[in-house]
């Protein structure tokens, strides 16, 4: 049985302003200091400034899908419409930011590699999450019954998160031209300056408040576009 | 359960038997792609044990996803979903094993291809087999009786099986060139594949079958 009521009293709409003015104060944050108080890198100069921007927006891609995979999970357990309005919501930002984390890989590509693109295993890996995600999308967009449409975009969010990993450890497993994770290595501690740490750890918190921002926008949305669909039904 | 997949399977199979142009143009499709290639990149090049296991198994996984009507006619059988499921993804893997064994051994006859490994190259071949249908079936579902399926099912398809067509090609060119180590380990990684993706398959699928 579908329940067709949107959940009352959430608490989106409240947070929402709030979540707007951190995010873009902390997004004003992390960009004063990528540009002006992260120090110059020996080797690569200021064009590895685009890290503050590349490396959130990677995180961004995989937190977005891994949230589609939890709410996928959670509309096949409960059929509440609100993890479809989650799961679409956090697709099409994974989608959005996938697309921009490519673009400012192909900008650092350019005067690091000499190339906009390579078949590198991490380049490829993510152009094949972004196909996988917009696919995703077009499966729902030819779906015109809610219910069914929210049961098999969620066997696909299920099945489709496998990427995730596969993309960020395919430098691991490949000869690639991507350099090793700096932060999150197996041995040892991240492989980065203090103020540089600190400057990538801002933008992370800052992007991510970004995201759940846009978040909390679209699942609105959504869910209000789920209502006008059960008034017209 | 077993019994109830086994005859979605055989009746699935019987139909394969009773018209059996899906293997014999499968086998074709094969057959004319390693003539292409031959004559696209060069005897030399296609050769490459690399290169002719990349066509092999990019041949085969296009060629069986497409086909998604019998689907159709199995929904409305008696039996679970989950039945179903693993019924369809039987049939289709034991099509596909006749399928690799006769595209195979033309490829291997018409590249004049020497293979290091023969029994390793088997299993390579058989886990490779095992590990497409899952996905296969899994996006032939979700694509089920919508508008464009016939352009969704390899847009869905093939992002999700690149780990095990990058296995399956590794493997068998290891196998070809002697590398057994090699040839294992990616075979390994092709049984992990088939099973995690048949096991989500006959958790969360059932549910998208209408």
């Amino acid at each position: 049985m579908i329940e067709t009521t949107i959940p009352r009293g959430t608490p989106l709409p409240r947070i929402r302003p709030w979540l707007g003015i951190a995010a873009a104060a902390s997004f004003v944050v992390a960009s004063a200091m990528a540009l002006f108080w992260a120090p110059t890198d020996a080797v690569q100069g200021d064009v590895y400034r685009i890290l503050y921007v590349h490396a959130p927006l990677a995180w961004l891609a995989y937190l977005a899908f891994v949230v589609v995979f939890l709410a996928s999970v959670a509309w096949l357990w409960a059929k509440r419409p609100f993890f479809d309005a989650v799961a679409v919501a956090s697709a099409e930002i994974g989608v959005l930011f996938t697309g921009l984390f490519l673009v400012a890989g192909s900008i650092w590509a350019k005067p690091t590699w000499g190339v906009w693109w390579t078949w590198e295993p991490r380049l490829v890996t993510t152009a094949i999450m972004f196909v996988m995600y917009v696919g995703y999308l077009l499966l729902r967009g030819l779906s015109t019954d809610f219910s069914r449409r929210a049961t098999r975009a969620a066997v696909f969010g299920i099945v489709a998160v496998i990427d995730v990993p596969i993309v960020h450890l395919s430098v691991l497993w490949a000869n690639s031209l991507h350099q090793l994770p700096t932060v999150l290595r197996i041995a040892g501690s991240p492989a980065l300056d203090t103020p540089m740490l600190v400057t990538l750890m801002v933008s992370l918190g800052a992007y991510t408040l970004v995201y759940a921002y846009f978040m909390s926008a679209r699942v609105s949305l959504e869910l209000a576009r789920q209502g006008r669909l059960w008034t017209r039904t | 359960m077993i019994d109830r997949i086994a005859l979605v399977a055989a009746r699935e199979l019987r139909a394969e038997r009773r018209q059996p142009d899906g293997v014999v143009a499968a086998v074709t499709f094969i057959a004319v792609l390693v003539l292409l290639e031959s004559l696209v990149v060069g005897p030399q090049i296609a050769r490459d044990a690399d290169v002719a296991s990349a066509l092999f198994w990019l041949a085969l996984a296009f060629d069986r996803e497409l086909e998604d009507d019998a689907l159709e006619g199995l929904v409305a059988l008696p039996g679970g979903r989950d039945a179903l499921f693993g019924g369809k993804v039987l049939s289709l893997a034991v099509v596909l094993v006749l399928v690799a064994a006769i595209g195979g051994l033309l490829s291997l006859v018409l590249l004049d291809l020497p293979v290091a490994l023969p029994l390793h190259l088997l299993v390579v071949v058989l886990l490779g087999v095992v590990a497409l249908p899952p996905i296969v079936v899994v996006d032939v579902v979700l694509a089920l009786r919508l508008r464009a399926r016939a352009a969704l099912v390899p847009i869905l398809a093939l992002p999700v099986l690149v780990p095990q067509l990058v296995a399956a090609t590794r493997g068998t060119s290891a196998a070809l060139t002697g590398d057994a180590l090699g040839a294992l380990s990616w075979a390994g990684l092709l049984f992990a594949f088939a099973v995690v993706y048949t096991v989500v398959g006959l958790t969360i699928v059932p549910a998208a079958i209408e």
